[in-house]
């Protein structure tokens, strides 16, 4: 499936001014997306300089960096939601399964149904719970038993117990929390292979994010988890593997989350994480 | 900074302070009176405008006291006694609703029937629903319904097409059956069909063709009992099935629904009950009545220019119902549509994006520009270069509808753009098609703004006079339209022209019972669309 032609190994590209590059071995999980210098400019401004990397299957991917370092940016252009913004331009590859995303040949709608996402501010649809977790099999034209994947969606979402005597009541309805727990549920009914979520949590309570933590963590046994924080500590908790962007849209560094954590490579990543800068 | 006023902590008043204050408080006694001007003078203007048509200085103390009893002291009773009760108050909104929209239904549909021939209106709809309702047959029939929703609008345009092909072969055989039977079509059948789909989808397919077929049997019941007695079976039809089934069936349903509430169902009951034993008792002892020219007779006969109290503007009312009705089906596709456009597909950058900015400007403009240029417009264009008749009801429409559009545009526009992005990033976040994205979430939230647009539009339009001044509709008509290329007759032109008659009691009492008139049939559209917008907003 997800024969990028490439090594198992695992890219860990590190765009800094003297441009060494090495190769680490990671993980020998398949990869699932790889970029491969990928800029990204709104009009004439960049928002992504040259970022290559691979992401696993099955794992949680954590995208972090201070504001406006092009993590949310990078997230978007993997199922092309920046094709929505008019001024926006995109160069490099974007490879889901082997695949350039941004061939002619690549319906947007159809990469959408395979790469699912999950935005910053909870935003179900003013329709029934019901209504809202069907919304992907309806457009989809799916012709079995929607009830049953709604109650499923909303199971594995951990919404179920909240929400199952009420499935006729408007989503919006619910706190914000469940709404955003609603998003997850509603984004995994069409079953897609890949799950972006951006920043989900910080509009949340904490103890809504930690349901939403949870969440992510048994999600990563079906799906790939791509997810952008804020939060350096759920970033630490919850992913596999982490990416730090740095100001000018610069992927700096690219590793297993613990070691991002402990002992990073770069010193402006070791500030960063430990809150000198950013 | 601490004045030598001030409290040694620095918490009293201090001159400044003070004089801020003053400053807030004769800001705010000045939108009050600016407020107040505006509603005083309008009151006003309306008290004036209805105390001319009312004429309650001639009525008998006696008449005041029967209304009193039989209609305005049951009112405040059941008002009082509804006050505390949600449930009731809610039941009676909607019994109200039920009531007065299934009367509203059944007159504006029997007259604009009535006036443009039962038969010609029949032949058009029949041939216009039925390769719609194949469609949807179809649909419900196959599992490739890739192509049917576009083909509904499609086959709508072809039956136009062949109704009007085939209207002189066809009208002949139609015209023999009598006219009831037409009546029966355009009303009992949907009306049928409506009921029985709406019970189907709450009580499965079997209480669905029952409750559909008694509504059939009972249009014939009535056709019948109306024939029997020696009657004209055509109205009690029309109000049978637009009035009774309709009425009937939401009653029914919000007292089973709301047993609490079931009072409330009275109240239009209460307020016609009241006005017709008042009538009664008037009539009985012979009690004077006020010398009112709002009668039936102003409802209901034609125009008369030598006689006040018998001069009635039936044919105008008709004319500006038609003429509105017909600019709302012209205006509105191609105003929405526009609007769809310009704010969801249109782009934002390049040529493309300059050219949108420069007509969603222009727009704008024209919302502005005065009517009588539109009038302008409107003769240039359907008398001058289209050849069309002088005053017919299709320039009038369309005058009208060129007038409207600008504002039926920029109010849907403004609708779309409520619309959170949140709501479009996530739906097409979920793979779903820029259509799917409209279709199934933009257009649900943006209905209630819409409609808000169109009520305006609607309320500016059935008002407009110097439009139709200038593209020379006439003033007084005896007869209301009776086709789209007839001529075209309205409301507010004979209003104008009767201001100028030389009698007084034209200009002081047919002219305020006319515009009264008016004004309610514009508030009448206005409730209308209220009550759809409000049921929208509470459906989502």
């Amino acid at each position: 499936m997800s024969e990028s032609g490439t090594s198992p190994k695992i890219q860990t590209t590190i765009e800094t001014g003297d441009e060494d590059r090495r190769d680490a071995p990671l993980d020998a999980r398949e990869t699932v997306i790889e970029t491969r210098d990928l800029d990204v400019y709104y009009g004439n401004e960049q928002a992504l300089d040259g970022v290559s990397m691979e992401i696993n299957e099955h794992d949680v991917t954590a995208l972090i960096g201070p504001s406006g370092c092009g993590k949310s940016t990078f997230l978007r252009c993997i199922n092309r939601m920046n094709d929505m913004i008019d001024v926006c331009r995109v160069e490099g590859d974007v490879e889901f399964a082997g695949k350039n995303v941004y061939d002619d040949d690549v319906d947007p709608v159809a990469l959408r149904r395979k790469i699912g996402i999950v935005f910053q501010k909870p935003n179900p649809f003013p329709k029934s719970i019901r209504d809202n977790v069907a919304y992907g099999l309806k457009i989809q034209g799916y012709d079995g038993d929607v009830d049953e994947r709604v109650e499923e969606s909303l199971k594995r979402a951990a919404l179920w117990d909240e929400v199952s005597g009420q499935l006729d009541s408007s989503g919006l309805e619910l706190s914000g929390g469940q709404q955003q727990r609603l998003c997850i549920a509603r984004a995994i009914a069409p079953d897609p292979e890949v799950i972006l979520m951006d920043e989900p949590t910080s509009a949340l309570d904490p103890v809504a994010a930690s349901k939403i933590e949870d969440l992510i963590d048994d999600l990563a046994e079906e799906y790939t988890v791509i997810i952008v924080t804020h939060n350096m500590q759920q970033a630490a908790r919850i992913s596999d593997r982490t990416a730090v962007f740095l100001t000018g849209g610069q992927l700096v560094e690219y590793d297993d989350t613990a070691k991002i954590f402990e002992d990073p490579e770069e010193q402006r990543v070791e500030d960063y994480i430990t809150g000198k800068f950013g | 900074m601490a004045t030598e006023e001030s409290t040694s902590d620095g918490l009293g008043r201090s001159t400044a302070l003070r004089l801020q204050h003053l400053k807030g408080r004769l800001f705010e006694v000045a939108l009050v009176a600016a407020t107040l001007v505006g509603i005083v003078s309008l009151l006003a203007l309306f008290a004036q405008i209805s105390i001319d048509a009312f004429q309650p200085g001639s009525a008998s103390p006696t008449w005041f006291l029967v209304y009193l009893g039989t209609l305005v002291a049951p009112t405040a009773a059941f008002t009082l006694y509804a006050r505390r009760r949600p449930a009731v108050r809610e039941t009676n909104a909607k019994a109200f609703a039920a009531v007065f929209g299934g009367l509203l239904l059944s007159f504006v549909t029997y007259a604009v029937v009535d006036s443009l021939s039962p038969y010609d209106v029949f032949t058009y709809v029949f041939f216009t629903s039925l390769p719609p309702a194949i469609v949807v047959a179809y649909d419900r029939t196959t599992d490739d319904r890739t192509f049917t929703g576009p083909a509904i609008p499609a086959s709508i345009v072809v039956g136009l097409a062949v109704a009007a092909l085939l209207y002189d072969v066809v009208r002949g055989p139609i015209g023999i059956a009598a006219e009831w039977i037409m009546y029966f079509g355009l009303v009992t059948v949907p009306a049928a069909l409506l009921i029985g789909t709406l019970t189907a989808s709450r009580r499965g397919r079997r209480s669905g063709v029952v409750a559909g077929g008694s509504v059939i049997v009972g249009g014939l019941a009535v056709a019948v009992a109306s024939i029997v007695t020696g009657t004209n079976a055509a109205f009690p039809v029309v109000l049978f099935s637009a009035f009774v089934v309709p009425t009937g069936y939401v009653l029914w349903r919000s007292v089973r629904t709301d047993p609490e509430g079931r009072v409330g169902v009275a109240g239009p009951f209460v307020l016609l009950g009241g006005t017709l034993l008042g009538a009664a008792v008037v009539g009985q002892f012979g009690i004077q009545n006020p010398d009112t020219f709002l009668t039936p007779t102003l409802l209901l006969e034609s125009w008369d220019g030598l006689r006040a109290n018998n001069a009635g503007v039936y044919p105008q009312i008709v004319g500006s119902i038609i003429i509105v009705g017909f600019m709302a089906v012209l205006a509105f596709p191609v105003g929405i549509g526009a609007a769809i456009y310009l704010e969801e597909y249109a782009p934002d950058s390049g040529l493309r994006g300059r050219l949108a900015t420069l007509l969603e400007i222009n727009i704008s403009n024209l919302a502005g520009v005065p009517s009588v240029v539109y009038g302008l417009l409107g003769l240039a264009l359907f008398r001058r270069t289209l050849g069309f008749g002088t005053g017919i009801v299709f320039s009038a429409a369309g005058t009208l509808g060129l007038l409207i559009l600008p504002i039926v545009i920029v109010s849907t526009q403004e609708a779309l753009r409520a619309v959170p992005d949140a709501l479009r990033q996530g739906s097409y976040g979920m793979g779903a098609s820029r259509w799917q994205t409209l279709r199934e979430v933009v257009l649900p939230e943006a209905i209630p703004g819409t409609l808000t647009g169109t009520i305006l539009a609607l309320a500016r339009a059935i008002g407009e006079t110097a439009p139709l001044v200038i593209i020379a509709v006439a003033t007084t008509k005896y007869s209301p339209p009776s086709g789209l290329f007839s001529s075209a007759t309205a409301l507010p032109l004979q209003i104008f022209a009767a201001s100028a008659n030389a009698k007084p009691e034209f200009r002081h009492g047919v002219v305020p019972a006319a515009a009264v008139v008016l004004l309610i049939l514009m508030l009448l559209m206005n409730a209308t669309a209220i009550v759809i917008r409000n049921k929208y907003g509470r459906e989502h």
